[in-house]
């Protein structure tokens, strides 16, 4: 066997026949390690879903419209086709897009304004389905509560005009196929397909809608054109250049700019925050680690004298505290790994609900993990080469007499 | 006459502690092949950090001569060893011609008898053969093979040190005091076994002992120690001659 196999084999037997002592060490290391991890995991955590959450809520992507214009097919197309645009569908005039919901469960006859949706609504993206005909509707969470309606109930629809002089109500009927989560939409709103939408204002502005069997004056196909319309940007960074291609063409908006230089600057502050206490722990954690390191080689510079009186190369000597510095730290990794994975189950599971938070509060990626193995490795290995350096350099008689 | 393992012309070791210190002086010392050496004098006269110098663990502060020709092996002039630092040269020297015995033992816990015994075979890549065993029963220690060090007496733990400063067939033993922690009856058993050990592996021994007695019996050559203060109390001396 060589040297090196020796002084692994040496070194092994030694930490296991000293379990106790190494056990402590490796402790001593999960017990500064797995509490920065706890931090780090929740820093992470709740930094990264709230940023996201904040870069994500279609709130802060809207671009609308001031005042109405003439929007028609060709300019709709062109706009879904923009990279920028994550989604884009017309609106009618505010007072034509209402409707009156009655269900069977509740008395009340509810007013509710009408937004046209189709697949791909960053209003309803956790929603399984979007309407596919006119029959079809969803709620928000307010107007579904106060209807008392749950998915798939049927509801009642009905619409009222004025027309030649005499006061007219048709009654449509509706099936209710999923309801808005209310942190998405709080008003009373109903989601509907874009033909039902434009039958509601085509039945209030007296023309007929064949489709549904409404009468009324003929309808002129040929330039329909939208007054309004609801636009969401891919994502925040890209709300800037849409405003301004927007007010390029002479289509004055709003959009939530300052909301979002504030969501930027939370997030570098809260970057900041976590790579401060990132490099203040690992310098408290490499002080400790290598502290500990550090004493372990003293302890050991009894057998390691007599191992160099054995014929043991000095060089080779340094090994030995090198390699009982690595299984302290791979095995300490390993503890407060475990450790942390407990809390990031408990914090999760009972805490988050208790905050009344839906979002995950801790969590680390695997990179993470990988980065506190490398740090705690290059902390032990540096250590004990420093020790080990020491123990190789003093004569080997020393340490001999105390044994 | 036989060939000069040690050779040691005015060899000083010093140990400075503040203004008052302690000096190790040798003149001259020649030890042959298979001679049987005993320093003796009484605790703190130097013998152990002697036999560090002679076990190349210790460097010299100076030294006129200072060489070791093992037999089998070739001449090193320790002094320049030191002085220019190969200690690879010489772990090598202790790994293949020495086996110490500490007062203590000095056996790795952590490891059983008889793989303390296999290590300095293990460092010569030496094949096992039926050395080890053969030893052990010598000593009385066969028995003991598989215990740990920590569940033997203090007796068993010397015939191990012996055995495995042994082990790989050295031609220099050297045991500091390998009695001094036995009761008087242990000790000689232990050291009248040794002894009959060596005489058949043509081995040079060099023991130090504080027990005159024992070293009359065991017909040792001793080298002649005198020590007391010089310059003018600052230093005590101690001097070792053939």
């Amino acid at each position: 066997m060589t040297q090196v196999g020796n002084i692994i084999r040496l070194s092994f037997r030694d930490y296991t026949h000293e379990w106790r002592m190494s056990g402590c060490f490796v402790a001593a290391l999960a017990a500064v390690l797995a509490p920065l991890m706890i931090l780090f995991g929740l820093k992470f955590g709740i930094v990264t879903s709230m940023v996201t959450q904040l870069i994500e809520n279609p709130i802060n992507r809207e671009i609308r419209p001031i005042g109405s214009g003439h929007y028609d097919q060709g300019w709709f197309e062109r706009f879904r086709d923009l990279d920028e645009v994550e989604f884009v569908i017309p609106k009618t005039r505010a007072l034509a897009a209402t409707m009156q919901l009655k269900s069977q469960t509740a008395k009340r006859i509810l007013t509710t304004e009408l937004l046209a949706t189709a697949e791909g609504d960053p209003l309803l993206t956790k929603l399984p389905k979007t309407p596919s005909d006119q029959f079809q509707i969803i709620l928000s969470q307010g107007a579904a509560e106060k209807l008392n309606v749950k998915r798939d109930d049927r509801i009642d629809a009905s619409l009222a005009r004025q027309f030649q002089g005499k006061r007219e109500r048709v009654h449509l009927d509706l099936t209710v196929i999923d309801i808005a989560d209310a942190k998405v939409v709080s008003r009373n709103v109903a989601f509907v397909h874009l033909d039902l939408l434009l039958a509601t204002e085509q039945f209030k502005d007296g023309r007929a809608v064949p489709s549904l069997g409404w009468d009324g004056s003929e309808l002129d196909e040929s330039s329909r054109s939208y007054p309004s319309f609801r636009l969401y940007a891919r994502s925040i960074y890209d709300v800037e250049y849409l405003v301004r291609l927007l007010e390029s063409e002479g289509v004055q908006v709003r959009a939530n700019t300052a909301e979002i230089s504030t969501v930027q600057s939370i997030d570098e502050n809260l970057s900041i925050i976590f790579w401060i206490i990132a490099c203040v722990g690992a310098a408290g954690f490499s002080f400790s680690l290598g502290a500990s390191l550090w004493a372990n080689v003293d302890r050991k510079r009894k057998d390691l004298s007599v191992l160099r009186l054995l014929g043991f190369k000095s060089g080779k000597i340094v090994l030995f505290p090198v390699l009982q510095a690595l299984y302290t730290a791979v095995l300490g990794w390993l503890l407060a790994v475990l450790v942390y994975l407990t809390f990031e189950q408990l914090i999760n599971r009972f805490l988050a609900p208790k905050l009344n938070l839906d979002q995950t509060l801790c969590y680390l990626i695997s990179e993470h993990f990988f980065w506190a193995l490398g740090l705690t490795l290059g902390i032990a290995i540096l250590a004990a080469i420093m020790g080990g350096m020491r123990a190789a350099d003093i004569e080997p008689s020393d340490g001999l007499r105390d044994m | 006459m036989t060939a000069v393992v040690y050779s040691l012309r005015n060899v000083v070791k010093e140990r400075m502690v503040e203004n008052a210190g302690f000096r190790l002086h040798i003149p001259s010392i020649d030890i042959h092949a298979e001679e049987n050496i005993a320093l003796v004098g009484h605790s703190g006269c130097g013998k152990s950090t002697l036999m560090d110098l002679f076990a190349l663990v210790l460097h010299p502060d100076q030294a006129d001569g200072f060489s070791i020709s093992p037999v089998g092996g070739e001449t090193d002039d320790v002094d320049e060893l030191w002085r220019r630092k190969k200690h690879n040269r010489l772990s090598l020297i202790r790994k293949q011609h020495i086996g110490y015995v500490l007062q203590s033992g000095g056996l790795l816990p952590y490891l059983t008898v008889r793989e303390n015994i296999e290590l300095p075979r293990q460092l010569l890549n030496l094949p096992k053969d039926d050395s080890i065993p053969s030893i052990s029963k010598v000593l009385g220690i066969h028995r003991q093979l598989d215990k740990l060090p920590g569940l033997l007496s203090a007796g068993e733990r010397q015939r191990v040190a012996f055995a495995r400063a042994l082990a790989h067939r050295p031609s220099i033993l050297l045991a500091d005091e390998p009695t001094a922690a036995l009761d008087p009856i242990t000790a000689r058993k232990i050291m009248a076994v040794v002894m009959e050990l060596i005489k058949g592996l043509k081995i040079t021994l060099i023991t130090a002992s504080h027990d005159w007695a024992h070293v009359y019996k065991m017909d040792l050559r001793m080298l002649r120690q005198e020590s007391g203060p010089t310059e003018n109390g600052r230093i005590y001396q101690s001097t070792f001659r053939d």
